[in-house]
């Protein structure tokens, strides 16, 4: 009886065939050199290409870029405006301790607000632009949800006669004095362009 | 020097020329190639294409060959066993229908020494055309290389118990086609 590898080694074709393969290894060896020649020919020629590629393909979209720059400014605004911060703070005309004094956006007012924000981006349940008196100017609507609506309530019916800062990014964009309670909306008056006002609308629900 | 040498003084790493690197590879690691090759196919030619395939994979893709001289040799290999096993795939369909369609199982034993040795060879180089390529490498590598199963693992880069389980289902599928011999 004989074991796998007795029989293996009895059928194995290198201890069967006497066949010298020397031609065929130069013969083998010329061919596969002759191919990595030719690869490296080209890869050589490679990156002439790949770089006339590249600044091609910059080119087009720098090209492309520009153009929907210019057709679709309103759209592509719209579409991928920047997430904006929106907080609204009690503020004080006159400095105190723990307040933190700030500049109105625009004119040489200072207000000092509050530390901590009544509202925020989370409290807004919609925002939309409106156009001031068919002029370029616009202003920006906001709608709080309840819970928005109740700590605007809250905090403004304390302050009455006092100001109310709102908060674009960290800057105070406008201060009215408050001259009654706040309720589920308001209206942030910045004379803005349509494309500042869009932007401020997709900015402050983008970040909800 | 002989050429093996000249490929392990010179780690291919260190030569830029990729026509270069090739020929290194090619004198330092054909022959060990070939006969990985004539074991795994039916006959000398298919083994010269598959070791060419073998090569003319490392031409077109120069820099995925690690450095270092194993390292190299287990690149290869495994290039070798994967084109084989893509063959493999394409013909073994084929090989099982026409084996069915004829009617021809293996074939028994004969009497007289010289076709009765001839008949047994056949029968083992079908029985291990059986097995799929990577299987029947490790087998192999084993049995006809002597290779130690850490090696084997190293060189395929698997585990032990893998080239373990493959090897003892390798020697199934042979026990079980070539009982006849085995019994005899």
């Amino acid at each position: 009886m004989k074991s796998i590898t007795e029989l293996l080694r009895d059928a194995d074709p290198l201890a069967n065939e006497s066949r010298t393969y020397s031609e065929q290894r130069d013969y083998r060896r010329k061919i596969i050199l002759a191919a990595a020649s030719r690869t490296r020919d080209r890869a050589v020629a490679e990156p002439t290409s790949r770089i006339t590629l590249l600044v091609t393909l910059g080119f087009v979209v720098v090209v492309v870029l520009f153009l929907a720059e210019r057709m679709w400014s309103p759209l592509v605004s719209n579409v991928y405006a920047a997430p904006v911060r929106f907080e609204v703070k009690l503020a004080e005309e006159k400095p105190a301790a723990g307040l933190l004094e700030a500049k109105v956006s625009g004119t040489d007012r200072s207000v000092y607000l509050h530390p901590e924000a009544i509202v925020t981006n989370s409290n807004i349940s919609r925002a939309y632009i409106i156009q001031v008196d068919h002029s370029s100017k616009y202003s920006v609507g906001v709608e709080f949800n309840p819970s928005g609506t109740e700590k605007i309530g809250a905090a403004t019916a304390r302050h009455i006669g006092k100001p109310v800062a709102v908060l674009l990014d960290g800057q105070v964009v406008m201060a009215p004095i408050i001259r009654a309670q706040i309720g589920e909306s308001a209206v942030i008056t910045g004379d803005f362009s349509r494309t500042e006002a869009e932007k401020i609308v997709k900015g402050i629900t983008t970040t909800r | 020097m002989d050429e093996l040498n000249v490929a392990r003084v010179f780690p291919p790493a260190e030569i830029g020329n990729p026509v270069e690197r090739l020929a290194i590879l090619f004198d330092g690691h054909y022959d060990r190639l070939y006969r990985l090759a004539r074991r795994l196919t039916a006959s000398a030619d298919d083994a010269l294409d598959l070791v060419q395939e073998t090569f003319l994979k490392a031409a077109r893709y120069p820099k995925a060959i690690p450095s270092g001289f194993t390292k190299e040799e287990a690149w290869l290999v495994r290039v070798l066993i994967n084109i084989r096993r893509d063959q493999w795939r394409k013909t073994s369909t084929r090989s099982r229908f026409e084996a069915t369609a004829s009617g021809t199982g293996l074939l028994e034993p004969a009497n007289g020494d010289v076709e009765g040795a001839l008949i047994a060879r056949f029968s083992v180089w079908r029985a291990l055309d059986g097995l799929s390529p990577r299987r029947r490498a490790i087998v192999v590598m084993r049995e006809l290389e002597g290779i130690a199963i850490p090696a084997i693992a190293s060189l395929l880069g698997i585990s032990q118990i893998t080239v373990r389980w493959h090897l003892s289902m390798g020697r199934r599928d042979l026990s079980t086609a070539l009982k006849a011999y085995l019994e005899e």
